[in-house]
């Protein structure tokens, strides 16, 4: 049995997006022949890694009915740390590294408690620590910049495993874990039953908080990595990483057929929403499009993709 | 025929609806139901609860489109259906139960909402103020039309929905149910704005369940039942016997089932409830309910039935009061913790509070048991969640081409055996069943009163909240009734006696006290 609520209904809007995104990396590779290339799709791989992890984790917010804003600062915040913990600090860089995502994590914590216990809408909440985390970063870091990182460190953005760029192997392995947790476990099934009906899921004895804490705590610890990734991919570390972030993960999930108002997504579909915008971004770019139509282009895409998908699933059950 | 009734039907009907057939897939709502209504005229509609009142209503207000062959004709002129602002210039308006007003804006802003009267293109307050003043002198009553709505009654609310519905020259005005959340006052005062409407020669479809206002304010009675029509009474030949037998045409002893043994004062208490308050409406609420009896909470809509039900579920918090089940003092903060202790609640909106509407069938019947199904690392046992599916399926006959269906997919009966199912997987000691056949058709509902009669054979504790007391009578072995968040008293069946309606509504009511 394949893991999601209709497998049917949902699978369709999967397989729309894949076949979609095959036709876009036909063009593509049509239009530039750079592009169809393993060097260059591993390296896209290496630059969509820390909005997939972003995009993995907020796959289970939207699915619960919320949102998290505040991603793209708790990677700027996460990424400001690690260099002031190590240079200002004086901190190991491999404790430096686990103090800055303890932190990130935390902000993440901080974001589902207030959601929970002052029932806050995530919006709203997330709004306000978009603002507050960023704010921090820029206060810490006081506009200097961290470089000159050891070398082994650059190994986490920089280097390969067996072939393949190294944090690749980490989306990978959290896409994996995120796919089973979503679609096989109880917690998966809470997640999407929140999303579904909030009362009827508290009615049912599940706990909506303990689940919604968990889930804004993950979020924050995915930007967290992500943070530490960005850093070791760029060499150097600034207090404006990751901005605008949050609004490339929200965009993968949504084209990924989950849906905004939660109960509904699987983590395959952000996947392939993740690597449809990706191969976009690059092969316009490599045919010669500039970066406002490739942009467009994506917002097209967006709304052609949820339309065929309502189309197709008005044949369904709902 | 008296003289009357014959110069009324010498006059020209304001509406016609005729033939009028409405099938939503494979499910027949209405079917070839005619209804002729005159100018000036209370023509009442009843019938039982599915019986194809509202779809007909929806039908008139254009809400629904009716099959091919139906036809509603307006001063004998066929008129669009199927458009909803068509029918509204046509003079129809709708005033349904819950209330659509907007709270935090004025009465006028309310009359006019979406049909300002304006100036230059800008609203103009004076005059739509002045104008909202007019008509509320018209139905003569006391608030003003600057008067937030927030701030009015629930009776002053309807009449601002009337005001409304003449702010757009309706001639004909639907009602459903207008009096259920009113007080007794409020109600009279209904009533003479309903003589006032006619007197202008205004018609009105009230649709209600209760005979006294039927009697009371109808021309004519028109009965529906099963979707289908019945027949039309004239004022002069209204009997109550006449009119039960055309709304319900069968053998009622039948349809309810009480086969299992009503319990006596020997019986072991299942739950002991002392002194529940909320702090808000309920005050002091104690009963015992016993193993294997059917206890029914009656009482008007608002008097605390179903916040009782909530605390005792710890879906509210309490401010007093203390539970004992099965002897044992159990202190509950939360559904989990009332699930865990037994207790299992059956909500009364199954759409808003009950279900997954976009989650299987399977799933829906396994959220109160989800953690049973955990195996290592909370990886989900699917194969057990489907063989307890299947299991439930087949058990309460739940009409499904497939477990992995959506729950959304199912009619309203076959939903709420979903929910039956699922809180009958949580194994509990007492069931509170709120409104458990609401929008439910006739044939789930036999179904739902055999398995409520089945649980208490197995000596599961049954809390039943009902509105409908042919129902509470027909299911239940003692009724409890409430009034004003306190409970008012209970009515017993005595030997060979049944259940007396008569002292349900005295209780309900409060008029036992006089």
């Amino acid at each position: 049995m394949v893991a999601g609520i209709n497998p049917r209904a949902l699978l369709r809007h999967e397989t729309i997006l894949a076949i979609l995104g095959i036709g876009v990396v036909a063009v593509l590779a049509f239009q530039s022949d750079r592009f169809f290339t393993v060097e260059n799709l591993l390296n896209q791989g290496r630059l969509m890694t820390e909005v997939g992890l972003v995009a993995l984790a907020m796959t289970f917010v939207i699915a619960t009915g919320g949102i998290d804003l505040s991603v793209g600062s708790i990677v700027g915040l996460t990424a400001i740390l690690t260099g002031v913990f190590w240079q200002n600090l004086g901190l190991p860089l491999p404790l430096a590294i686990v103090g800055a995502v303890a932190v990130g994590t935390f902000g993440g914590f901080v974001n589902g408690l207030i959601i929970t216990r002052f029932k806050v809408p995530p919006l709203i909440a997330t709004l306000a620590t978009l603002a507050l985390y960023r704010g921090l970063a820029e206060g810490i870091s006081q506009a200097r910049s961290v470089r000159g990182y050891p070398d082994w460190f650059y190994v986490l953005g920089q280097g390969s495993v067996g072939g393949i760029p190294t944090q690749l192997w980490i989306l990978a392995a959290a896409a994996i874990v995120a796919a089973v947790i979503l679609g096989l476990t109880i917690w998966g099934r809470t997640v999407y039953a929140i999303g579904s009906n909030e009362v009827a899921a508290r009615f049912s004895g599940l706990s909506i908080d303990g689940c919604k804490l968990a889930v804004y705590t993950a979020s924050g610890f995915a930007a967290a990595l992500a943070g530490v990734i960005f850093v070791s991919r760029v060499s150097t570390t600034r207090s404006d990483m990751g901005t605008g972030l949050e609004l490339d993960a929200i965009t993968a999930v949504v084209l990924g057929g989950t849906s905004i108002f939660g109960g509904r997504g699987t983590i395959i579909g952000t996947a392939i929403g993740l690597c449809l915008i990706q191969a976009l971004k690059n092969g316009l770019s490599l045919a010669g499009v500039k970066g406002d139509g490739t942009i467009m282009l994506i917002g097209a895409v967006l709304i052609l993709a949820i339309l065929a998908s309502n189309i197709f699933d008005r044949g369904g059950n709902r | 025929m008296s003289a009357a009734v014959q110069a009324q039907a010498a006059r020209r009907p304001v509406l016609e609806m005729r033939h009028i057939s409405k099938t939503f897939g494979a499910i027949r709502a209405l079917q070839d139901v005619s209804l002729t209504v005159h100018a000036g005229e209370l023509h009442a509609l009843m019938g039982e609860n599915g019986a194809g009142k509202s779809t007909l209503m929806k039908v008139l207000s254009g809400a629904y489109r009716p099959d091919a062959g139906g036809e509603i004709l307006i001063d004998g002129v066929p008129a669009a259906t199927g458009d909803p602002i068509k029918a509204r210039a046509a003079g129809i308006a709708v005033i349904y139960q819950e209330l659509s007003l907007a709270p935090n804006l004025t009465v006028a802003q309310n009359v006019f909402l979406g049909n300002e009267p304006r100036r230059l293109g800008i609203v103009d307050r004076e005059q739509c103020n002045r104008r909202a003043g007019e008509i509320i002198a018209r139905l003569g009553v006391s608030f003003s039309a600057r008067a937030l709505v927030s701030s009015l009654s629930l009776g002053e609310r309807q009449l601002v929905e009337i005001a409304r519905a003449l702010s757009t020259n309706a001639r004909i005005i639907v009602m459903d149910e207008p009096t259920t959340s009113l007080t007794s006052r409020e109600t009279d005062s209904l009533f003479e704005v309903i003589a006032t409407l006619k007197a202008q020669g205004i018609a009105i479809i009230y649709i209600s369940h209760r005979m006294e206002e039927v009697y009371q304010l109808a021309d004519r009675v028109s009965v529906l039942r099963d979707s289908g029509y019945v027949g039309t009474l004239a004022r002069a030949d209204l009997n109550a016997s006449r009119l039960v037998a055309m709304m319900v045409g069968r053998d009622l002893s039948a349809f309810y089932k009480k086969d299992h043994r009503a319990p006596d004062s020997a019986r072991a208490v299942a739950l002991s409830v002392r002194g529940m308050s909320d702090g808000r409406l309920l005050t002091n609420c104690s009963f015992d309910l016993h193993k294997g009896e059917v206890l029914a909470l009656a009482g008007l809509v608002g008097s605390g039935r179903t916040e009782l039900a909530r605390l005792i579920f710890g879906a509210d918090r309490r401010s007093a009061g203390t539970m004992e089940l099965e002897g044992k003092p159990v202190t509950i903060g939360s559904p989990r913790e009332a699930l865990d202790a037994g207790i299992a609640y059956l909500t009364e909106d199954r759409k808003e509070l009950g279900l997954f509407l976009d989650m299987s069938i399977s799933d829906n019947i396994s959220m109160g048991v989800l953690a049973r199904d955990a195996r290592a690392g909370g990886l989900r046992d699917f194969t057990a969640a489907e063989r307890r599916a299947a299991k439930a399926i087949a058990d309460l006959s739940i009409r499904t081409r497939s477990a992995q269906a959506n729950a959304g997919s199912l009619s309203g009966g076959n939903q709420q055996k979903v929910l039956l199912a699922r809180l009958l997987e949580t194994e509990p000691k007492v069931v509170i069943l709120d409104e458990p056949t609401r929008g439910v058709d006739v044939g789930a509902k036999s179904e739902i009163y055999r398995l409520i009669d089945n649980l208490a054979n197995k000596g599961i504790a049954i809390l039943m909240i009902s509105s409908e007391l042919p129902e509470v009578i027909g299911v239940a072995d003692r009724v409890l009734v409430m009034r004003d968040g306190a409970i008012a008293g209970e009515v017993t069946a005595s030997e060979g006696e049944p259940l007396r309606q008569e002292a349900i509504m005295e209780l309900a009511t409060g008029a036992a006290q006089k």
